[in-house]
């Protein structure tokens, strides 16, 4: 009894050493745990948020233009804002009526298009019916399962369906300029209250964290961005060159889709092959397509990405397809987006939290040599 | 600058961010960034972390490897030198000193202990930031560098004639 009420006290006591003993970090990443598990129950509000935090470091750049003009940070994140509203404006004059025509045009056709493929795989399957017979029940099954009434394209360009997917992308139009407003507005304060929280054996170490993120984090994102616009960009200027119907729309479809790695470019060049035979029906345009993606692809590779982008920052190939599993088991087609640059910046994020961990250990074990050979410290180096 | 336009500093002080300035007033001071310009200093004002200490803290042990200089804008900062078995008190930094500029050269580790003597606030200059701003500006990285020469000839000087 005696035995095991002693044993109680000192569990007690252990617990209140630990808790003692433990550092302020151990309780914020317990904190960030159980924040990220509820922010995964609510995936819309962690998607906003992850969009926000990506636009508001993209954005960073720019505040801190104007702060090197001696403008306060609020007065800049302000006159940022009203900067793009002007910049949306001048766009929406320039560029939405083409691109809205350019929808119109597309939803307008989508019937005969689907109509025209839908008879190409019918046809397909009718004539591989002899010597394929699973190939024709194969096609038949995804000719129903995609045209079919109740089938993907019905569910999609139903009026309601589409309402109830406007719903959530309304909300993030109007939530993510929220959140991008206070993280660019309040995110020195939050850091300066965080460092002054740090112990002072540990500012050093985690500002030098910090900055390492920030440098790199930034450099890839800005790099991302400027990338995708610059793809965008080649993409609507050489379909619209060589012809193609939609160059606006199959230029932002292109930029979008680039920012996740080799799937990007192949979906980008699908559409507008897709869209091109839809015009043409003929393969020579679909080769033109495929010529000047692979052109804007090597251009890509050897001079945009190492120019913005550098080299600094690369996921394995292998951790990239399971990201892109990942994220799209998630969330979806915005978890494929986000997921990449997520990933990679928390790999970076470890990388560089091992590293100062191993610096920190290779430094006790210097001065604990040190101190052995002064004669100094009873305990043997490890 | 916008700040340095009479008009703008008697119409828009609202929109200027007047902390700011006197940092950048304090510095201007630092032996440190003598002669660097106005407009490069706010650029590398951004960058610069501050901080509180409370008296008694210590900002960073001797030994250890350097990896941030610091601008002491309020209060005063001790530094200290262990010599046999005994603490030397090498000096008492007030506002406008800077220390441990020796971790900006290569992998020094730190040669003595500063601890805050009064509560103090203190500007962190992280090394990585101090690099990536001198790699896209030799002006200021050439002035900066050629200032922390004139630092260390001085200190070779003071430390023969002891």
């Amino acid at each position: 009894m005696k035995e095991g009420r002693l044993k109680g006290d000192t569990s007690l006591t252990d617990l209140r050493r630990l808790r003692h003993q433990m550092p302020r970090w151990v309780l914020v990443l317990l904190a960030c745990g159980v924040a990220a598990f509820v922010a995964f129950h609510i995936t819309h509000l962690l998607i906003m948020l992850i969009a926000a935090t990506v636009v508001a470091y993209i954005f960073s750049s720019v505040i801190t233009a104007f702060e090197r003009f001696g403008i306060k940070r609020s007065v800049a994140v302000i006159m940022l804002f009203v900067l793009t509203a002007v910049f949306v404006i001048g766009a929406d004059l320039i560029f939405i009526p083409d691109l809205k025509q350019e929808i119109m045009h597309a939803y307008g056709k989508f019937p005969e298009f689907s109509r025209q493929i839908q008879d190409a795989l019918l046809l397909t399957a009718q004539r591989s019916a002899e010597k394929y017979p699973v190939i024709e029940s194969s096609i038949i099954k995804l000719v129903d399962n995609v045209f079919g009434p109740s089938g993907f394209l019905e569910r999609t360009l139903n009026a309601s369906e589409i309402l109830m997917q406007a719903t959530p992308f309304i909300m993030a139009l109007i939530l993510v300029p929220f959140f991008v407003f206070f993280l660019l507005k309040d995110w020195p304060g939050v850091m300066k209250k965080a460092i002054d929280w740090v112990p002072p054996s540990y500012v050093e170490t985690t500002i030098s964290v910090i900055a390492e993120i920030n440098i790199l984090v930034g450099k890839y994102l800005r790099g991302l961005a400027a990338d995708c616009v610059v793809i965008g960009i080649l993409a609507s200027i050489g379909l619209w060159l060589i012809g193609i119907n939609y160059p606006i729309m199959l230029g932002i479809v292109s930029g979008v889709a680039n920012i996740v790695p080799y799937l990007g470019p192949i979906i980008g060049c699908s559409v507008s092959s897709l869209v091109a035979l839809m015009q043409y029906r003929s393969f020579d345009p679909v080769l033109n397509v495929v010529v000047l993606y692979l052109a804007i692809k090597l251009l890509d590779d050897l001079v945009i990405q190492p120019l913005m982008i550098g080299k600094s920052v690369h996921l394995h190939p292998m951790l990239l397809v399971i990201t892109l599993i990942v994220g799209e088991k998630l969330f979806g087609i915005m978890g494929m987006i986000l997921g990449v640059p997520f990933v990679t910046v928390a790999q970076k994020t470890a990388g560089i939290l091992l590293e100062h961990r191993r610096e920190t250990q290779k430094r006790e074990c210097t001065q604990r040599l040190i101190l052995h050979r002064l004669g100094r410290s009873p305990v043997r180096p490890i | 600058m916008l700040l340095d336009n009479k008009i703008v500093r008697k119409y828009f002080t609202w929109a200027l961010d007047t902390t700011r300035e006197s940092h950048l007033r304090t510095l201007s001071d630092v032996p440190l960034f003598k002669s660097v310009s106005k407009k490069l200093l706010r650029k590398l004002l951004i960058d610069l972390i501050e901080k509180k200490y409370t008296a008694g803290d210590i900002i960073f042990h001797e030994g250890e490897s350097g990896k941030a200089v610091y601008v002491v804008l309020e209060g005063s900062v001790k530094i200290i030198k262990k010599t046999n078995s005994e603490n030397k008190a090498l000096a008492v930094l007030g506002p406008g000193s800077h220390f441990g500029e020796l971790s900006l050269i290569g992998q020094c580790s730190r040669f003595a202990t500063a601890i805050a003597e009064k509560d103090s606030l203190l500007l962190i200059m992280y090394k990585s930031y101090f690099e990536d701003l001198i790699r896209g500006n030799s002006a200021i990285s050439s002035r900066i560098l050629l200032n922390l020469a004139e630092i260390l000839s001085n200190y070779i000087q003071r430390d023969q004639s002891e």
